[in-house]
């Protein structure tokens, strides 16, 4: 998982987070090109995906895999010297390059090294493994046709509702998390009301919709007997993948913000919707940090220019509770409230 | 058939017979219907500013239409009225009425079809960035009689309707929210054209307010003049209220970084020599802007 505040990473069981996942077919993909790469066709790729959605362990994963083959660099701050990106002779034939929205400075001449990038990736005989912010990519897209130095792109899907069970239970022991039913229901319910968290990017807010439910789990748990408690971890996951639009990254955030260890209720699954009201500059600040994913307040700084008061935009975007400083001195988008930022964000068109 | 003074008469007796009660229901349905009207409108705009960009001008196309159908209404009852109380001889009225439109009123009959021909063939429409004879803005308001333009100077123009039968009307945006807007740096002959180039590309497409996609691409111009250069970007703004500021913006930011690149404005004399070519030229490009705005909306629909 990529780097999170507020997330556990790298338990043994981790490293089968991409299988378990199911991206198998983004690696078929991935590892044939390479394949091809071998027998003289060269196609560079680029793995694009929203913030937390599993990018960086996808091009984990692709390392491990070509493990003797391959070398990885991760950018983790606004690449400044073309040093950092210049390959010795001896690297090997396969790189993967991780964060390359790092590679631009959104500012006049803030973009030699991504020159300099495209005519690495573009002349050298590699093959080139990058990842990228959806919100960056979509910029450089447009702007530079970044798309066409990238024949082979994989998106990251959303994932399943059963894979992000999967995902959070599979950091625990078998049994090590108990799901209880919400104090207020002595019986299971067979029919219920559900929150449905609806997106609406007209009015750049999220807003809940009630919908009803059947209980289909309860009822066939009734049937063959089961445990009834089955049905609450129904109910968490199942608030959670709706929450969560299927982002792993933003569920283990809400899981971790529900769970009273080791027992977890379907009452505690939050549902986070943000009021956004900023003014256009703070919005513009928003959504770089939501394009970089992380930027420090000097790079925030350079970007947008000594006459606009950072020190009082970001005080806003605290204060707002949509972003957060990490241990990095980086802000960034508040896992929780990424998806209220980024309906905001497309409400203004600051993001395509 | 009817001898002149005798229909004269019968008009004045049918006049006379007008009860108060009968004015003021008129005036009443004409006056819920205006504020009706009004209160439609104000809400709308009140929510269409809480819209994303696009939603806001969808939102604000829809006023005008809502206010045609209010005043129908209201006009379909007052001719009730009339009818009621005139009967047959509404078509001696007519004669009258025509002849009051021919002499008196006929610039406000005039205002009103301009306003009926505004609201379904739709020129402009609310929200659109428009030149109508000497008036330059963004239509706040489009009513039977007039339309309000809200101009760069914080002006608020009333501009007869009638005005479209009589001017070109030029809409920079055409019911979207972005614009494309003409930006044009002057530097010395002798700088490095190159590096001024790249620095303009990316003084526009870094903008807080731009707005890039494959149907609004960004494009860079270069003239040699004889004494200077030009440099002309041709972007859309994302939200046409921020127009200005977008000129502003990618001005002062290309500035700083030609200075630290030794580009050099032109020498000011040189700037002050009238160029006719230039003139002809500038108004070609916005013959061209338009075009291009027109091919844009197909693309849209």
């Amino acid at each position: 998982m990529e780097n999170m505040v507020g997330i556990q990473h790298s338990s043994s069981r981790e490293k089968d987070f991409v299988e378990v996942l199911g991206l198998r077919e983004e690696i078929e993909k991935i590892q044939s090109t390479i394949a091809d790469f071998e027998t003289g066709k060269k196609l560079n790729i680029a793995i694009v995906a929203e913030p937390l959605k599993g990018k960086t362990t996808l091009s984990d994963k692709i390392e491990r895999i070509n493990l003797n083959r391959a070398a990885k660099i991760t950018f983790s701050k606004i690449v400044q010297n073309k040093n950092e990106i210049s390959l010795p002779d001896d690297t090997k034939k396969i790189v993967i390059l991780d964060n390359c929205h790092f590679l631009y400075m959104r500012k006049p001449g803030g973009f030699d090294i991504f020159y300099e990038f495209l005519d690495m990736i573009s002349f050298q005989n590699r093959i080139f493994i990058t990842t990228w912010n959806t919100n960056s990519w979509k910029f450089l897209n447009e702007a530079f046709g970044l798309g066409k130095y990238f024949p082979v792109q994989i998106f990251i899907p959303a994932f399943e509702k059963e894979n992000l069970r999967l995902f959070i239970l599979n950091r625990y022991e078998k049994d090590e998390i108990k799901f209880a039913k919400d104090e207020e229901s002595e019986e299971e319910p067979f029919f219920y009301i559900m929150k449905y968290p609806l997106e609406l990017a007209l009015l750049g807010k999220k807003i809940f919709i009630l919908v009803p439910k059947i209980n289909i789990s309860y009822l066939k748990n009734r049937l063959l007997k089961k445990q009834k408690i089955e049905a609450a971890e129904d109910q968490v996951f199942e608030k959670l993948y709706l929450e969560s639009k299927g982002n792993p990254g933003i569920a283990l955030r809400i899981w971790e913000l529900g769970l009273d260890y080791p027992v977890m209720k379907p009452k505690n699954i939050g549902q986070f919707s943000y009021e956004v009201d900023l003014e256009y500059e703070e919005a513009f600040t928003l959504s770089l940090i939501l394009s970089y994913q992380g930027l420090t307040k000097s790079e925030i700084t350079e970007i947008m220019g000594p006459m606009s008061s950072v020190d009082k935009i970001l005080y806003q975007l605290l204060s707002q509770e949509l972003i957060l400083k990490d241990e990095n001195d980086s802000y960034r988008v508040r896992p929780e409230a990424l998806s209220s930022v980024t309906t905001y964000m497309e409400k203004l068109r600051l993001v395509w | 058939m009817v001898d002149g003074n005798t229909s004269r008469e019968q008009l004045l007796e049918i006049f006379r017979s007008v009860d108060t009660q009968t004015l003021i229901t008129m005036a009443l349905i004409f006056l819920i219907a205006y504020v009706l009207g009004r209160i439609i409108t104000i809400l709308l705009l009140k929510l269409s500013e809480k819209l994303s960009h696009t939603g806001r001008i969808k939102v604000e196309v829809v006023i005008p239409i809502i206010k045609f159908v209010i005043y129908l209404i209201a006009f379909y009852f007052i001719f009730r009225e009339i009818f009621k109380i005139f009967g047959p001889e509404i078509f001696l009225l007519a004669g009258l009425l025509g002849a009051a439109i021919g002499f008196g009123l006929k610039d406000l009959f005039s205002d009103i079809v301009g306003g009926l021909v505004i609201t379904f063939e739709k020129p402009y429409q609310i929200g659109d960035k428009i030149s109508i004879g000497n008036y330059f803005g963004e239509v706040t308001d489009i009513g039977l009689r007039s339309t309000k333009l809200f101009t760069p100077d914080a002006n608020v123009v009333t501009a007869p309707n009638s005005l479209i039968f009589k001017e070109t009307v030029a809409s920079a945006n055409y019911g979207v929210s972005e614009m494309m807007v003409v930006i044009d740096l002057y530097i010395a002959g002798e700088s490095h054209v190159e590096t001024a180039m790249r620095i303009l590309w990316e003084a526009v497409v870094s903008s807080k307010y731009v707005y890039i996609s494959k149907e609004r691409p960004v494009i860079l111009l270069h003239k040699a003049l004889p004494f200077y250069t030009r440099l002309r970007a041709k972007a859309y703004v994302n939200d046409l209220r921020d127009q200005f500021k977008f000129e502003s913006d990618v001005h002062t930011r290309a500035w700083v970084e030609f200075q630290k690149n030794g580009i050099r404005a032109p020498q000011l004399h040189i700037l002050n020599i009238p160029s006719i070519e230039e003139k002809y030229e500038s108004e070609a490009t916005t013959r061209r802007n338009m075009g291009s705005n027109a091919e844009g909306l197909k693309d849209s629909r």
